[in-house]
């Protein structure tokens, strides 16, 4: 344990001198992969980068289609770019039908992970957006659970 | 506790440590890709190769080995395609069925934890990705110092599988999606190679239904692979290849049974349990011609005729 808190603030230290120079994206992608949790496999990241939504116009999207596998469980995790001023949100479809989504409109609540088990394999959509329509950028990560 | 903190300090690290490495020589830069921006609400519908363009996870290196790995299927070395045939590769065509073939047994000795073995594998990918002007994604040091030291399991997955998404997202950018396509053909040939010689030894429901539902799965590489079929005459023997697998599954049935999905709140986190469900119908002369099949393709593959 203690030796395991001295690696922690030796990266800590370590971190901003790596730091320099280094692409966004990867820092974000790295830390939503820790934020998906112990006991994950990460498969893929969907990095998302929207504008704000135009006044009486549709939320913009982001969209990609995943295949997902019967058997399997699976973790979605968003995280938002420091920058950012909207939060990012996903939500799986199954051929145009709405299985999950992170963000429950009508109770107000975000969620930063949701977890799918899978029974069907098959190709699923997933939806990237932000609430309200606002401008934002972020990363989703999908990863399995072990 | 103490694993949890390792975990972080060692994705951290190491990404890091790589990101830094990497951060002068990357083409793609910091930014972020365009969004494909279409109306919440609107129906998807898209053409063949819309979709074929943005399917993702067709073949991935790492859910096949943890299949065998949570079949306690001891792992075997023989399995691997053997490296010292990547010398002997001239086209690209080659290097990215090759570079696809490399990654999944890089996924297997990973998963099983067979770092050590995975020296070799790594270099001969490196050597392939440099072949394809696209090493610049793969941090071959700091994955190689991560397998020898055996203890960052974590990272050396997250690396690895991050590489090869980078590398296929980049060549999807810049209008090299045939090269990407051989790419994600090889990964799925070589999941299937595995998971299919496994099965004919192992009787597992699960690894049994993963290969049947590969009928749904062959049918959309098959046209990731279509546009670009007329290229050359290896494109075209490859997607006859891919067809000849693709008619062993002709009589395996795929079928679905319906029910309502179940939400619960767990931990704060939200877990959906999906009640629909895909049943495979795939018996054993089927599930031993399709083996064969997968394997005489692979084998053809590896050999480079």
């Amino acid at each position: 344990m203690k030796s395991s808190f001295f690696i922690l603030s030796l990266a800590l230290i370590i971190m901003p001198l790596l730091a320099t120079g280094q692409p966004a994206t990867d820092d974000l992608v790295s830390g939503c992969v820790i934020a998906a949790g112990e006991n994950t496999t990460y498969l893929k990241d969907f990095r998302v980068q929207l504008p704000k939504a135009a006044p009486n116009a549709a939320v913009p999207v982001y969209k990609a289609n995943m295949y997902l596998m019967k058997n399997m469980k699976y973790r979605f995790t968003v995280c938002d770019a420091p920058e950012s001023k909207g939060e990012l949100v996903v939500t799986i479809y199954d051929q145009g039908k709405e299985l999950i989504s992170s963000y429950n409109k009508s109770a107000d609540h975000k969620y930063s992970s949701i977890d799918f088990i899978c029974n069907k394999t098959g190709l699923y959509t997933l939806w990237f957006d932000f609430i309200n329509g606002e401008q934002g950028s972020g990363v989703g990560v999908v990863c399995m659970i072990k | 506790m103490a694993g949890s903190v390792t975990k972080i300090v060692a994705v951290i690290l190491m990404v890091s440590l790589g990101s830094c490495r990497n951060s002068n020589t990357r083409q793609g830069g910091l930014g972020f890709p365009v969004a494909d921006s279409v109306p919440a609400g609107e129906a998807v519908k898209l053409s063949e190769e819309a979709v074929a363009d943005i399917v993702q996870n067709i073949a991935s290196p790492v859910e096949i080995a943890s299949i065998l790995q949570a079949m306690q299927v001891p792992f075997s070395a023989g399995y691997l395609a053997p490296t010292h045939e990547a010398d002997r590769l001239t086209t690209n065509f080659q290097k990215a069925i090759m570079l696809g073939i490399y990654g999944a047994d890089l996924g297997y000795l990973n998963i099983y934890e067979k770092t050590g073995n995975s020296i070799e594998v790594l270099s001969t990918i490196k050597r392939l990705a440099d072949g394809l002007r696209v090493g610049q994604y793969f941090d071959f040091e700091t994955l190689k110092r991560l397998s020898l030291s055996k203890s960052n399991l974590d990272s050396l997955l997250f690396l690895s599988v991050n590489s090869y998404n980078q590398i296929d997202k980049f060549l999807r950018d810049n209008n090299r999606g045939s090269i990407s396509a051989l790419m994600i053909a090889g990964v799925w040939i070589e999941g299937q190679y595995l998971a299919t010689q496994v099965a004919l030894n192992n009787h597992d429901e699960v690894l049994r239904d993963r290969i049947g539902e590969q009928k749904i799965i062959l049918g959309d590489l098959l046209m990731l692979l279509r546009p670009y079929r007329e290229s050359s005459e290896e494109y075209n023997a490859l997607y006859s290849m891919m067809e000849e697998i693709s008619s062993r599954y002709s009589d395996v049935k795929v079928s679905y049974r319906l029910g309502e999905p179940e939400t619960i709140e767990e931990n704060g986190r939200l877990v959906m349990v999906q009640h629909e469900e895909s049943i495979v119908e795939m018996s054993d002369a089927q599930l031993a011609e399709i083996a064969e099949k997968s394997k005489e393709i692979r084998n053809k593959l590896i050999s480079g005729q």
